[in-house]
């Protein structure tokens, strides 16, 4: 089952002459199964969107519905039992490293599971496990989350959400902050979570990681949804209006085909895809 | 923990708004002042001498007066009675252990009220007047608080800290680092919503892990607020060295001579707030001295109890 807004609006600060509107009149549907990414300018509300999918704001407006569980502006149509909603769908916030608070790393990483009523052992059991899908192997487990690098703070709070095993994983520029090869890592690691069934929201302003990895972008523009579609026709039009920058790759293929090249833009997602798509223009030669 | 409306700066454009914050700091002192004035009148006890004791109907019209007054302020300067009353809401604990402490310990020296119910077997007996008393500092209590919302609601933070460093101005004769202070103060203020901002956050993160901030036992909240405090801490120390870094590199020297860029000034409405509280304060001290003038003046014709 799909996360469906129905014309969903959020007023911050409410009756206020600091009330500012920051969601109006939503209407999406997220598919289960998809890699969707969230993209536009800063402020536009992006953060604020993700936020009414875990019931952590309530919308001033209309209903969110996620699988079963309803959050709606109205109090009685809203579902009661938050907990098994936020076990469903995980949410990484943008540097969520500032939210780790535990010893050592591996309590850090159960407590998630531990609130949503894993024992103590199994919740161990799924933070280890989480902690080397992350990359971070036996040697961190337990050390202090504090005296790690920022990166591998980061690792650490990805993985405290993983290890909860979310059906839905929502995360907010995870890649802020990062070097080249720590994002690519990082892009990886959700890439591996996505096959094995997760539900993928990701709100970047990284356009190469949404032609990379995202098979639908919803692009929001002051607070209302200005276009939803995949990345090789986003990309097609002008999108700097969004303040969306063409992805590099896109570009080159772009440039390629301007100097005599024959290449079906539509099927370049990397590297490896762009290589494909060169051998078989050449054979068609 | 979303209801922060005490003491947060509301930009309307209302008179109180206008005035000028030195003008607003010490009229809220003044009113304060009246607030805290005790009004006794002579009474005789068991024993037939006559002692000071508590007039609690000049009290009640008092700081009933002072009550319609913050009321009236809190009004002029649009603050919504919503949150004045949603922040009163959580003193209701502070009313039943101020009432136990005073029936437990009657402060009073005379009963002048009468006796509430007496318990033959313990020898005990609760007089009214305790009520009156744990009304009266109850009433003191939300007179204070709505008086610092008007001055909090409708003063800049900066502005505060500026009238507060003038009027530790005259203290740099005797190398008091007036400036210094200020700077603290102001510091402190500016990182009040940063760090709200950032509890915020944190809140959110960890009720996504699971934490139930509001529900569940003991222990569990303990656990969520602990996660909660942790990483504040840890931000708020970053957030410092970082400030401490940045006032660095940018050569702030705390004793270098400033100038600033939005001045005070004193204007028409200044004469207002300040006359009005200081008469006020003026006619309460006198009263509160001789509570006959009161007597004579305000309840000449009402049948006294």
């Amino acid at each position: 089952m799909p996360v469906k807004f129905a014309d969903v609006s959020y007023v911050y600060n409410k009756k206020s002459p600091m009330a500012f509107e920051a969601l109006k009149h939503i209407n999406i549907e997220i598919k289960e199964g998809s890699f969707t990414a969230i993209v536009g300018r800063t402020g536009c509300g992006k953060s604020t969107l993700v936020s009414h999918i875990n019931a952590l704001l309530n919308p001033s407006e209309g209903e969110v519905i996620i699988d079963e569980f309803v959050n709606s502006a109205d109090k009685k149509k809203r579902t009661k039992k938050l907990k098994d909603l936020r076990k469903k769908v995980g949410l990484v916030f943008q540097f969520p490293e500032y939210q780790l608070f535990e010893e050592t790393v591996e309590k850090d990483v159960a407590f998630g599971p531990k609130n949503f009523g894993m024992k103590e052992e199994d919740a161990l059991k799924a933070a280890h496990e989480a902690l080397l899908e992350v990359g971070l192997n036996e040697g961190f487990f337990k050390r202090s989350p504090f005296e790690l690098s920022g990166g591998e703070k980061r690792r650490v709070s990805i993985a405290g959400i993983l290890a909860c095993k979310p059906n839905y994983l929502v995360v907010d520029e995870p890649t802020a902050g990062l070097d080249p090869l720590g994002s690519k890592d990082m892009m990886d690691l959700f890439e591996k979570v996505h096959q094995a069934g997760t539900t993928i929201i990701l709100v970047t302003h990284d356009m190469n990681l949404v032609l990379n990895y995202c098979d639908s972008v919803i692009v929001m523009d002051n607070g209302e949804v200005a276009k939803i579609t995949d990345p090789i026709s986003l990309f097609g039009e002008d999108i700097e209006k969004y303040s969306l920058e063409t992805p590099l790759l896109y570009k080159l293929v772009k440039d390629l085909n301007a100097k005599g090249k024959d290449i079906d833009v539509a099927k370049v997602k990397d590297i490896s895809t762009l290589l494909d798509q060169l051998r078989i223009s050449k054979e068609a030669k | 923990m979303k209801n922060f409306a005490l003491g947060r700066y509301i930009p309307y454009n209302s008179f109180i708004h206008k005035l000028d914050p030195r003008v607003k700091i010490l009229g809220i002192v003044l009113l304060m002042v009246c607030v805290f004035l005790n009004f006794t009148h002579p009474v005789v006890n068991d024993a037939g001498e006559t002692v000071k004791a508590t007039y609690w109907t000049m009290t009640a019209i008092m700081q009933g007066s002072v009550f319609v007054l913050s009321i009236l302020l809190l009004w002029i300067s649009h603050m919504s009675f919503r949150s004045v009353l949603a922040s009163l809401r959580s003193l209701w604990f502070t009313l039943i252990f101020l009432l136990v402490i005073y029936i437990l310990v009657p402060t009073q020296t005379v009963m002048q009220l009468g006796l509430a119910w007496r318990v033959e077997a313990w020898n005990w007996s609760v007089y009214w007047d305790s009520f009156a008393d744990a009304g009266k500092i109850m009433l003191r209590l939300m007179n204070m608080l709505m008086l610092t919302m008007v001055l909090t609601g409708t003063t800049k933070p900066l502005d505060l800290t500026y009238a507060l460093e003038w009027y530790m101005a005259p203290l740099k004769v005797l190398h008091f680092p007036a400036a210094e202070v200020a700077m603290t103060i102001s510091i402190a203020l500016r990182f009040i919503p940063t760090l709200l901002e950032d509890s915020m956050r944190i809140m959110k993160a960890q009720s996504s892990r699971g934490v139930d901030f509001a529900h569940g036992n003991i222990l569990k909240r303990i656990t969520g607020v602990t996660s909660l405090i942790i990483p504040l801490f840890v931000s708020s120390f970053l957030r410092s060295e970082e400030l401490a870094n940045a006032m660095e590199c940018r050569g702030y020297d705390p004793r270098a001579k400033r100038t600033r860029y939005r001045l005070l000034k004193f204007g028409w409405r200044d004469i207002f707030g300040f006359i009005i509280p200081a008469a006020l304060l003026g006619l309460y001290i006198w009263w509160s001295v001789d509570s006959s003038v009161f007597t004579q003046f305000v309840l000449s014709g009402v049948v006294l109890p």
